[in-house]
This record gives C-alpha cells, structure tokens and sequence, in this order.
C-alpha cells in the first residue's frame, strides 16, 4: 500500500536520499568530537521513533518509555559484565560475555517481555490513570538501580569496557548507530504501513469503533506496546554499546520529556516527523546550547537545560493541538485527497 | 517495644500529614479543571526556598513563611493564568507543559543554590520525651499544622459559598456554567489554594529536613502515587492515602531499612493499581 | 500553520548556532598576565626570551572537570584557576601561559564522559585535573585511556589503582591526587576508635549511617576486620540514598541499641547538616564520629547553626583551613580567601591546586633533563611517576606516588587527620605530629 499522493512521495525520497548521503559522508567533513555526537543521536533516534509507534499511531500515552531503554541498556550492559552477578545471582555471573548484536538484540527481547507485562497490566487503566502510572514506573525501575548496586551499580552505574563497544574507532562506531537507526527506521516503517498500522490507528481513532468493526483492540494494544518497547530496548542496548557507560539516567525523566520534545515538535502518528524533530532537539541540546552556554552571563540562573525546556514550554503553550489535532488535520486531509483521488 | 510503636505512630502521622496537603493541593486542581499539574512539587519546594531567603535577609521567620507561600500562590497563579488557561482543554500537552515547567525551576534552583539541601530557620525548637523516645517539636508542629490546615479546607469547601461553587465546578463543569458562576475565577483561586497547600507542606518538611532541589521531583511523585491510590478527584480519598504511605514508609524505614523505604511505598502502589485500577476511592470516569 | 513556521524558526537557530561555532569562545575567563614575568618561587632553568617551539604549542591547557553544582566541583575550579593565575604571574609552565578550561559531570556518566571528551579532544588540554565520584571515574577512565590525557584525579575507590596496576600502559596517565584510597578511611576510623578509647571513651558499638554507593563498600570491606580485631561490635549499618535527610529514625534506632558512636561515612549523600542537627536536637547519648565531606566545609559549623559542635570528622586530603600542614598550604589558603571572599570550600581545592603545580614540576623537571616535547603525557607520566615514596613533591601536602598511582598514605604524607569541631573552629585531634587541639565531649553524654 503506497503512503500518500504520488506528489508526497517525491518529497520524501529526495530529503531521504540528501538526508542519507549527508550521513554518510559526514566523518570526512567534521571533527571527530562531533562525529560521536552525531552517531548518538541516530541511536536517540531509535528511540524517538518507537515511542511514535505506541503513542502517534496507537494513541496510548506512555509517559514510561524511558523503561524500555533502560532496560535494554542495563541487559545488555549485564551481559557485558556478568561477573557483576557474583554474590547474587551466581550461575549468572559464570556466563561468557555475550557477542555485540547477541548483546543488543537481548536488550530488545527483555525489554519487549516488559513491555508485553506492562501491556497487560495497564490494559485497565483509563486516561490520566494511564498516564499517571506509566510517568511512575521508570521511577520504580531507577529506585530498583540504587538498592541493588551491587548489580547494576547504583547511581553512577559502571563501564563495560573499551573492548566491548561498537567498534574502537568513532568513526567506525558511528556508521555502526547509521546502520542501526536505518534498520531499525525500514522495520518500524514496514509495520505501521502494513494492516497491523492500520490496526493501531483504528484504536488510536475511535477504540470503540474499532471495536465494533471487528479489530481486538486489546490484542493491538499489546502488540504496539511490544513493538514499542522492543525497539526502545535496541536503542538502549545500543547506545550502551556505544558509549561505554551505563547509568540511571537512561531511566530518568529529562530523557523522556526530549523523546516527548522531539516527537511532538516533528509531528506525532508520521515516522518522519518525530525523526526530524529528534534531530533538531538533539542536535539543538548537544551542540548549539552547548557553545551557547559560555557565552550567558554567570549572574543569569540558566544552563542548557533551561533554555531547553524554556523551548518546550513554549511550543507547548504556542502548538499545543501538537498530538491530537495536527494529526487528526493530517488524516483528514489524507482522507480528502483520497476521496478525491476516487472521483 | 511500646517506644517502637509510639515512634512509628507519631513519624507516619508527620509523614502522612505533609503529604497530605501536598496531595490534596494536587487532587484538587485535577478534580476542578482537570489539569494534571506536573509543576506542584515546584510549589512544594520553592516556599521553603523563598523563605530562606527571605529570613536570610533578615525577615522574621514566622513572617517569611506566611509570605512566602502567599507568593508561590501568586507564581501559580501567573503559571495558570498566562500558561496552561489556553491550553487546559488539551490534557496532554497541559503535562507536558507542567512538567517542563518544574524541570526548568528544579535547574534554575540547582544552579542558584547547589545541589545540596539548605535548611529552614528553625521556628520552633526542643524535644518531648515520651517514654524514651524523643520528638522534635518541630515533628509536632508539623503535624499540628497540617492537621489544622486541611481541617479548614474541609470548612472551606463544604460551608463556604466559594468552597461550594468550588465543588460544584468539580463535579459539573457544565452545569455550573449554566448556573451562573464564574468559573474561570474558581480555576484560579482554586490554583490559588492548591500552591497554597504544597507550599505549607513544603516549608513543614523542611522545618523537619531540608530543601533541596531534589524535593520537588520526590514530593511529586509520592503526590502522585497517594493521589492515584486515593483516587483521582476525590480529596477525602487524597488525605487517606497519604496517611497510608506515610504509614508504609516510616514502617519500610524502620523495618526494612532506609533503603527499601521509597521502593517499597511504590511497589505497594502499583500493585494496588492493579487490582483496583481507579484506587481506592476513586470516582470512576 | 503555527507548527510549520516553528520548524523554520527552530531551522535557522540551528544553522545559525552552526555558524556561531566557528567561533570558539573560551569556556573560562583567562586569567590576564602580569607584564613582568621574572618567575619566582619555583626553580625554573635559566632560558633565553623565547621559549622553545615544543611542535608549535602556544599555549598550556588544564581542564577541570567535577560537578560544578556542588562545593567539590567548584572548589576544584577556583583552586585550579588560581594556580594558573599565579604560574602565569611568574611567566607560565616554560613560557607557556596557562588556560583553565571548566567541564561540568552533573553527576552523571554521560555527561562526564561526554565532557572529558570535549576537554580532550576540542579543548585540547594537556591534563586534566578532577573528578569526584568513584563510579563516574571509572567512566571517565575509559575515556582517558582513548585520548591519553593526563588525568590528576580525586575519588577513592581502590578500583581505580586496581585498573592501573592491571593496565598499565592502558591507563598510566591516571594518577590520584586528592586524597587517599577508601581503604585508608578503614585505617584512620580503626585509629580514631583507638585515639578515642585512649581518652576514655568507651566504643564498644557502632552504628554506621553510609552513602549508599560503592564507595562505601570499599571502605566496608577494609573497615569490618579491623573493627573485628578491636572488639567492636557493628550495631546497625544503614545505607543512604542521595539526598535522604530521615536521620532521626536512625539515630534512635542507634540509640536503642545502645550504640556507643554513630559513625557517618558519607560523601554522596550530602546532607550531613541534617545529620548534625537532628544528632544535637535530639541529644542522642553517643558520639558523632566518622566520615563526612561536608563537615570538612569551613561553613559547616554556620550552615548547621551551631549543631555541628563537637562532631568528629576525617579531614580528607590531609588539610584542614584552621590546620595547614605545609608553609604552602598556609599560603593557599589565604590566597583562595582573598580571590574569591571565602576559604575553601570542599578539600578537593587542594588537590586540585597540587595537580597544577606538581604538573608544572613534572614538565619543567623533563625539560630539564632534556626531553625533546616535555608535554607529551608518556614522558609526563614518567615524571610524575618520580614523586614516589622517599622523595614527595612538596605542595600543599607532601604528594607521592605508588606504583599503581594511588597516593602515598602516611604521617609525611598525606592522611585523613582526624579533626574535631569546637566551637566553630575545626581542630585536628590525631595524630598528635600535628594536632592542635584535645578531643572534647559533648555536654549531654
């Protein structure tokens, strides 16, 4: 089934083919400092992009993604260093370290496990209690970091060792995150244009419509969180193996609420959307903020992060139809083209 | 054995009693516009950080506190006012905006003050021994307040004219409409009084512990979990759930160690979550 | 449409912030020479008006890295920038001026990797002095080890040695200079009990209150045999997150056990004020005796109001304001008061002040033997490695080296003097080679 109008999808091939050769070429233009930063934020991407899944095409509001990517962070992360097992859990702590895609695919599975156990539990819950209880369990699982530090290591988390990351060379670890995010863009696009995206959006719609024309919303909502929470669990895993280190902030909320910057700005319920938005907040905190800061006068009570969230502040106040309205304008206005289109 | 128990009731109580207004503040604002106010651990906070600053430069304690939490009042008013009145028909964006809102503050307060806590001047000092046990009377008066001040809100609520059409627009929005109040001017005062309530909350806890800026997450979350356990929209509900965490933490504390004491409380809740997913008093939508 | 044209804004701030970068401003403000740059104090070789090229280097970059949100942090910034001041007041490190770049960890791993990697690499430093935080270490380690920075580092877990002595040629450039091992912390408690039991205090049970975080264990590890070997019974052992300021559940727990000194190891939690008031409100009838970084805080005894009267702390890194162990450590701190209105606020000052210096030395010392780059960080780790036991570096402390880079611990060198605060002044009760001060007894035990 071909997404849209013919005349969009030449849009959208040119900007993915520049888009494409940018990435590609852009180790042999810039300093390596930036080629890393480059390279995180395609594993960032990941994530942005399967917290669309749950949230633009199925309109559940996880506030609870954060989860996901650390769960898939702090498995693979284990099973890089399962000696850190010992004195616990022990027959663990005898395994080999785990072969890189081994240890990131892992990260997937676990984190989609959780996301099929959170899927049912929440099943229940309506509305503001939904997203109440998802904004609290990232919470509970950063809690569960610091009162078994001997495992996961506590605030400051620990490394998994220069050996064990995507590649040595930045360079070389940056088209490892290209390939990754290319990947994982294909699989999540092929989904949510299939019947089974179309499923997603009927519960996103109208769940008692789709109810009634025969779609099992329940199985649909589970199946996006799966999806959903596979997908942030590769992006963990990976961004571990990318920069070495683990710790509690890949559960903390100042990621979630980016995630949530990046997806809404980009447009919610489009895939493409939520990936240029996460570019431009990533590349806007890391880069542009950052040679900002020097530059603020010292009495001025601002950092990065305010600036930041200032921004959001804004955008939020300004757009704030910024999920449900533009994308219910975006389907209607795709339901006139296509009505349009049959006559 | 009795000085364990005495211990434990009179340290939940003080526990529950400033969670108690915090949450109640919370589940008030939803329960009347409907606005999950992810910036209320901010108001929590910040009274306790205005007045320090403000006895610091040489304001009476007594008198500092009182200003203080009528400013955080006003800071949520201006937030509601200039911010979250145009967009409180979008439930979403109104946390998302909220929650950067407080993220922004908790940054701004970090990057002012440090990150470690400051302490509150002391408004009253000296320990009761009850047996073996001593309590602060600074624990007393947290409890005496707290107790106090909801017990007002209940009066205000159920006798007032004011506290009435409040009730009203809770449970009828359109209906109270209809009926003539004015109820763009409830959702203020009621923001009003909900700052009002976590910033006495605030500076109690902070006659008791310190103010950092950590705090403010913390107590958001424990308003949270006490407002989704009590349920939303039902303040009754509020009051009694944060007596019950209170109680589970100062058991957690003392039985399980300081450690597990928050991890526990949330565990607990979730799991009453999910067998009772609209908690336990609440009104079902 | 609204969203649109915020994509546009968002558009041309991007490219326009792409285009300010071009122009690097300086992370810190440099601080500005003196026009006469006869050097002084230090014993520099007699060179001719123009220093030698070294490849073209114009300049020295330090770069500090710690959370700049807490007093370690910024004590680690104030000291290092006051050392270049003074280096480049004296003509800089062989002609070199001195530029002190800042990077903030924000207590976290990612953001002091991400950090340690721009100091490294865009900033270019030549060392890097800081840290704080065992597990963010660790971290940066990994880092360093990438970019072979020399690295003058703070923190306290034994692991970190372990690594050195494990890898060396992976991670020479990490050298500790701030203060001893946590395994050290077990000896000076071990000895603080003794000294206490020398004046008639009885400790036969203890109850520790410790920073929830792997620092402790180590200290743990270390501590929980020699407490053995002195009959000392462990009553109670609490572990604390960050922030947490629920002492007073504790502190009666500790009292019914009968516990004859509580005994903090907290550096982390950094709420030790809390700690103090509660302890002296309640009047709990044992002594407060142990570790504790904010205690160490010359503002301690104000932020608590008076509280933290006759609390028993370890003075890390060997320095204590009102007790300077060498005639530099005197000067340094009254330095630090006149630049910038206080004394110093965390010890970490020290041991940043030190990493200046002692790089300083070390680079002046290769150039002297006649080494062809003396920056280049193998030959500085060669020459720092010559600060060894027998022969410290004088500075603030008497700073030397094992051969797993730990800092040497003893009564000439460096030591977690056990301090006492009385009546808002700090005193150092133990050892008795540089005590100035008796251990005094709160009223109410």
């Amino acid at each position: 089934m071909k997404a849209g109008a013919g005349k969009m999808d030449l849009k959208k091939i040119v900007l993915g083919v520049i888009f494409l050769a940018a990435s590609l070429i852009a180790p042999a233009v810039l300093p390596e400092a930036y080629v890393y930063l480059l390279g995180m934020m395609f594993l960032f991407l990941i994530l942005v992009m399967s917290w669309d899944v749950i949230v633009g095409y199925t309109g559940q509001v996880n506030l609870g993604h954060t989860v996901f990517v650390g769960l898939g962070a702090y498995t693979a992360a284990l099973m890089q260093v399962p000696s850190r097992f010992e004195g616990s859990i022990d027959f663990l702590a005898g395994m080999p370290q785990a072969p890189i895609p081994i240890s990131i695919l892992a990260g997937g599975i676990v984190a989609g496990l959780f996301g099929f156990a959170i899927g049912v539990i929440t099943l229940r819950l309506r509305g503001y209690y939904f997203a109440l209880v998802t904004a609290i369990l990232p919470l509970v699982f950063m809690k569960s970091v610091f009162v078994f530090s001997e495992i996961f290591g506590g605030e400051e988390g620990f490394s998994i060792g220069l050996e064990r990351s995507l590649a040595g060379d930045v360079t070389l670890r940056y088209y490892y995150a290209l390939m990754l995010f290319l990947l994982s863009f294909a699989i999540i696009y092929a989904i949510v244009n299939s019947r089974i995206g179309l499923r997603f959006r009927a519960v996103r719609d109208d769940e008692d419509l789709a109810e009634s024309i025969g779609v099992n919303v329940v199985r649909y909502k589970i199946l996006s969180f799966v999806v959903s929470s596979f997908f942030g669990g590769i992006g963990g895993a990976a961004i571990i193996h990318y920069r070495i280190t683990i710790g509690p902030d890949l559960y903390d909320i100042p990621l979630m609420l980016l995630i949530i910057l990046s997806a809404v700005i980009g447009g919610l319920g489009t895939l493409y959307g939520p990936v240029f938005g996460g570019i431009v907040i990533y590349l806007m905190k890391s880069w542009w903020l950052r040679e900002m800061l020097p530059s603020i006068p010292e009495w001025l009570p601002i950092n990065d992060d305010v600036i930041l969230y200032a921004i959001l502040v804004a955008v939020g106040v300004l757009a704030p139809e910024g999920i449900w309205g533009k994308v219910k304008e975006f389907i209607r206005e795709r339901s006139e083209i296509k009505s349009s289109q049959s006559t | 054995m009795i000085d364990i128990a005495v211990r434990i009731i009179v340290y939940g109580a003080v526990v529950g009693g400033i969670w108690a207004l915090v949450a109640s503040g919370f589940s008030l604002i939803f329960g009347v516009a409907r606005i999950l106010n992810f910036a209320h651990g901010i108001f929590f906070i910040l009274a306790a950080y205005i007045g320090i600053v403000l006895s610091k430069s040489g304001v009476n304690p007594y008198l500092a506190t009182i200003i203080s939490v009528l400013l955080v009042g006003g800071f949520a008013v201006a937030i509601y006012s200039g911010l979250l009145a145009r967009i409180k028909e979008h439930e979403v964006m109104v946390i998302i905006v909220t929650l950067a809102i407080a993220l922004l503050v908790e940054q701004m307060l970090i990057i002012i003050f440090g990150e470690h806590g400051i302490s509150y001047p002391a408004l009253i000092s000296g320990v009761l021994k009850i047996g073996k046990t001593p309590i602060t009377y600074k624990r007393i008066l947290a409890f005496v307040v707290a107790i106090v001040v909801l017990a007002l809100l209940q009066l205000f609520i159920h006798k007032t004219r004011t506290g009435k059409m409040i009730m009203a627009s809770s449970q009828n929005y359109e209906g109270a409409l209809l009926v003539g109040i004015n109820v763009d001017r409830i959702f203020v005062i009621t923001m009003f009084l909900s700052a009002v309530l976590a910033g006495i909350g605030g500076i109690l806890y902070t006659q008791v512990f310190a103010a950092s800026p950590g705090a403010a997450m913390k107590s958001l979350i424990f308003a949270f979990a006490i407002v989704i356990l009590g349920g939303l929209g039902s303040i009754k509900g509020s009051i009694i759930a944060a007596f019950i965490i209170g109680y589970i933490i100062t058991l957690a504390n003392q039985f399980l160690g300081a450690q597990w004491a928050e991890f526990a409380a949330l565990l607990i809740i979730i799991a009453i979550l999910v067998f009772k997913p609209t908690g336990l008093f609440g009104v079902e939508e | 449409m609204m969203r649109k044209v915020l994509i546009l804004v968002l558009l041309a701030v991007l490219i326009f912030g792409c285009a300010q970068q071009e122009q690097k401003p300086e992370a810190t403000p440099t601080p500005k020479p003196t026009p006469t740059p006869t050097p002084k104090a230090t014993p520099t070789p007699e060179k001719t008006a123009t220093p030698p090229p070294f490849g073209g280097k114009k300049e020295v970059v330090i770069g500090v890295i710690g959370p700049m949100a807490l007093p370690e942090g910024t004590a680690e910034k104030n000291a290092a920038m006051l050392a270049a001041k003074e280096i480049n007041e004296q003509g800089g490190i062989l002609g070199l001026k001195v530029r002190v770049v800042v990077g903030d960890t924000k207590l976290k791993p990612d953001e002091a990797t991400k950090e340690f990697r721009r100091l490294a690499t865009e900033e270019k430093a030549d060392m890097i002095t800081g840290g704080f935080s065992s597990g963010i270490m660790s971290a940066m380690m990994e880092v360093m080890a990438e970019t072979k920075t020399v690295f003058l580092a703070d923190a306290s877990s034994p692991a970190h040695p372990a690594m050195v002595a494990k890898e060396y040629d992976k991670y020479k450039y990490w050298f500790r200079i701030s203060q001893n091992n946590g395994s050290t912390f077990a000896w000076d408690l071990a000895e603080m009990i003794d000294y206490l039991r020398d004046q008639g205090v009885t400790v036969d049970k203890v109850y520790i209150i410790r920073d929830e975080h792997i620092w402790t264990d180590a200290v743990m590890k270390g501590l929980t045999p020699l407490l053995e070997e002195r009959n000392v019974e462990i009553v109670g052992d609490e572990k604390v997150p960050r922030g947490y300021t629920d002492y007073e559940q504790l502190l009666l727990d500790a009292q019914d056990k009968d516990a004859d000194l509580i005994m903090p190891i907290l550096a982390i939690a950094g709420t030790g004020d809390v700690l103090a008031k509660q302890w002296a409100e309640l009047q709990i009838p044992a002594l407060l005796a142990g570790h504790d970084l904010a205690a160490i805080d010359a503002g301690f005894y104000e932020k608590t109001g008076g509280a933290a009267n006759y609390y028993i702390f370890l003075a890390d890194g060997g320095v204590l304001v009102t007790a300077p162990p060498t005639e530099m450590a005197a000067k340094f701190v009254e330095a630090y008061k006149k630049e910038y209105g206080h004394y110093p606020e965390s010890h970490q000052a020290y041991g940043a002040y030190d990493a200046v210096y002692i790089y300083k030395m070390a680079v002046e010392a290769a150039y002297k033997a006649g080494e062809k780059n003396p920056f280049d960080p193998d030959v500085v780790v060669k020459y720092l490695e010559k600060y060894k036991p027998g022969s410290p570096a004088k500075l603030t402390r008497n700073v030397a080296f094992h051969k797993n880079h730990a800092l040497v611990w003893g009564d000439d060198y460096v030591r977690n003097w056990i301090a006492q605060w009385q009546d808002g002044k700090q005193y150092i009760i133990y050892p008795s080679t540089v005590a100035n001060g008796q251990l005094k007894l709160p009223p109410w035990i």
